[in-house]
């Protein structure tokens, strides 16, 4: 497979205060008087009135107005006027934190990651609207970076997991649960409000109200506030139609969680008022700590992939997030083991499996043991103890079906390391689940 | 029904892959007047503290005066608690050691390891838990158990 030149592609998407240029001497380097000033007359008028300067007259020149306006204030009063009117606070401003250096080493970031960018990573569309200057892009990225990523570490590791096992697993490992607990491992601090004039190694977002915070003092929960209907809401869920969801219905109309998607980007092309409306909600309602978390993440994850490259992007979410423990054989949930084993047997062309006790203590006592093997002809399948026969042969089959499953070749290539230099080797794709 | 699953989150294995470091900032207190601040004062002045802050950049160090009382070191950690120790009239070379000691630290409060369990792994036992009807067959001779076990 050819190598795609990522960078040069990267360049375009990327602001030019965030190109990826190198770390330390962005931090040294100081352009000259003289272009400083020649991009300042370049990009928009510069009026010592914040309001003018502040309203959006160009967009591709608004960071940087915003920058040159700061900088060209001439007391520290009108900076902080500036800086309070924003409604995050300028890339400028991330080399001054000492809270954003410190999360950059402690996550050991590349170098190549510039501050600034790290700094945009925390900011959540909830905070700043502005699609310049806050996250939404980059989590796009990184949502899709993390679902390939986390696919095929578990599908290449467990080629015979069921869909709903593996839309488990991926939960249990990039979910937004997961995410929130992995953002406050790291340190993350979340800002009380955003704003300008906050600390840029904060996390910026709204945060929703409190259920049991009162109404303007009135002492009415916002719980107990009737839910109003807004038109924007979409197509009613499949839930609310009362539908329920095959694992089919999953794999092709939702997530790579198996949740059904609420807004498609089809939805977005046939009404593009939509999009804006959303972000309107999202600004004005917030969102919860979940959701800013994830967001967090996710963008954390498309920058270093634009800034570093594939390699670093794929060290950061092994050392991150794959590196995490979880049991597969603990996802699992039958509700009629025997029976899908022997559909199971019946597929593979086994013999039909058999139940047989292996040994038992204490049968007429309070305390019965059963040790119960599940075999097809001389083969055994499985084996389970329980205190009644039949939780023995249950728990046997369950035994028998998850060593199937669970079932995990010793070497594997994952298809994406062929992009990162290595050789493409196929993987075992398997036939997947008895279907009963 | 066939088989469902159930939702669960994946647990931290800190230093499995990345190692994050669990002191997140810690705080210098001094006093310009008092004698026990005599050392701490030689310590920020001394390339003791431009040295431990260039070799930890993922420590936030902050630098205050705190006017009329003992100068002391806060470290505060990533699971939101603090560990605070006194640093009155002690040479810049034991407070650098306070400081290594705040940096080791996780923030848990200091619990003695109690019962068997010192060991606290995520993985299964590789022997199994013991159970009395596999195994080895007892046989007993002579008052003594023969083969017994796995």
């Amino acid at each position: 497979m050819k190598a795609l030149r990522l960078l040069r592609w990267s360049g375009s998407v990327l602001s030019p205060r965030t190109r990826p240029c190198c770390f330390i001497h962005q931090t040294q380097y100081r352009p000259p008087f003289a272009t400083n000033f020649l991009r300042f007359q370049s990009t928009a008028p510069i009026q010592y009135t914040p309001n003018i300067a502040l309203e959006d007259d160009g967009k591709s020149g608004k960071a940087e107005s915003i920058e040159a306006f700061f900088h060209n204030a001439p007391t520290q009063e009108e900076r902080e006027t500036i800086l309070s009117q924003i409604p995050s606070p300028p890339p400028g401003q991330a080399h001054k934190s000492a809270r954003l250096s410190a999360l950059h080493a402690r996550l050991m970031l590349p170098p190549r990651l510039p501050l600034e960018t790290l700094a945009r990573c925390l900011v959540d569309p909830s905070a700043d609207i502005d699609s310049q200057f806050n996250n939404s892009s980059l989590s796009i990225l990184g949502y899709d970076l993390l679902g390939l990523y986390t696919s095929e570490a578990v599908l290449c590791r467990h080629p015979r997991l069921p869909t709903e096992v593996m839309f488990a697993a991926m939960w249990a490992y990039c979910g937004p649960k997961t995410i929130a607990v992995i953002t406050r491992e790291w340190g993350v601090e979340v800002a009380a409000a955003p704003g300008g004039e906050v600390d840029p190694g904060y996390l910026q977002c709204k945060r929703v109200e409190a259920g049991n915070s009162s109404v303007d003092g009135t002492g009415v929960q916002v719980k107990e506030l009737p839910i109003v209907a807004t038109d924007s809401k979409g197509k009613p869920t499949f839930a609310e139609q009362g539908w329920r969801r095959g694992a089919s219905s999953k794999t092709i109309k939702g997530d790579y969680f198996g949740d059904e998607i609420q807004r498609t980007e089809l939805d977005y092309a046939e009404r593009p008022e939509l999009r804006q409306e959303d972000l309107q909600r999202k600004l004005e309602k917030g969102v919860t700590l979940e959701q800013a978390s994830t967001n967090f993440v996710r963008a954390l994850m498309g920058a270093i992939y634009l800034h570093a490259g594939k390699k670093a992007a794929y060290n950061f979410f092994k050392a991150h997030i794959l590196s995490r423990h979880l049991d597969f054989s603990k996802l699992f949930e039958f509700r009629q083991p025997t029976r899908d084993l022997s559909r199971l047997c019946a597929r593979e062309g086994f013999e039909s499996p058999v139940a047989r006790i292996l040994s038992e203590t204490g049968r007429k006592s309070r305390t019965p043991v059963f040790v119960v093997g599940v075999f097809a002809g001389k083969d055994k399948l499985g084996e389970g103890s329980g205190s009644s026969l039949d939780e023995a042969r249950f728990r046997a089959a369950v035994g028998a079906l998850k060593g199937w499953y669970l079932y995990s070749p010793l070497e594997v290539k994952v298809p994406s390391q062929a992009e990162r230099g290595g050789q493409w080797e196929p993987v075992l794709v398997d036939g997947g689940e008895v279907v009963v | 029904m066939p088989v469902q699953a159930i939702r669960t989150t994946s647990t931290a294995r800190n230093g499995v892959g990345a190692f994050i470091l669990q002191c997140k900032r810690l705080d210098f207190h001094y006093c310009d007047h008092w004698g026990s601040s005599k050392g701490m004062n030689t310590f920020l002045r001394s390339p003791l503290l431009p040295r431990f802050a260039a070799a930890h950049p993922q420590i936030q160090i902050h630098i205050s005066p705190r006017p009329n009382t003992h100068p002391i070191i806060r470290g505060l950690y990533i699971n939101g608690r603090e560990k605070v120790i006194c640093v009155r009239n002690l040479e810049k070379e034991q407070i650098l050691q306070k400081c290594e000691l705040l940096r080791d630290a996780t923030g848990e409060k200091v619990k003695r390891p109690k019962g068997g369990r010192v060991v606290g792994s995520l993985n299964e036992s590789v022997r199994g838990v013991w159970d009395p009807y596999h195994g080895g067959n007892k046989e007993i001779f002579g008052g003594r158990i023969v083969g017994a076990g796995r």
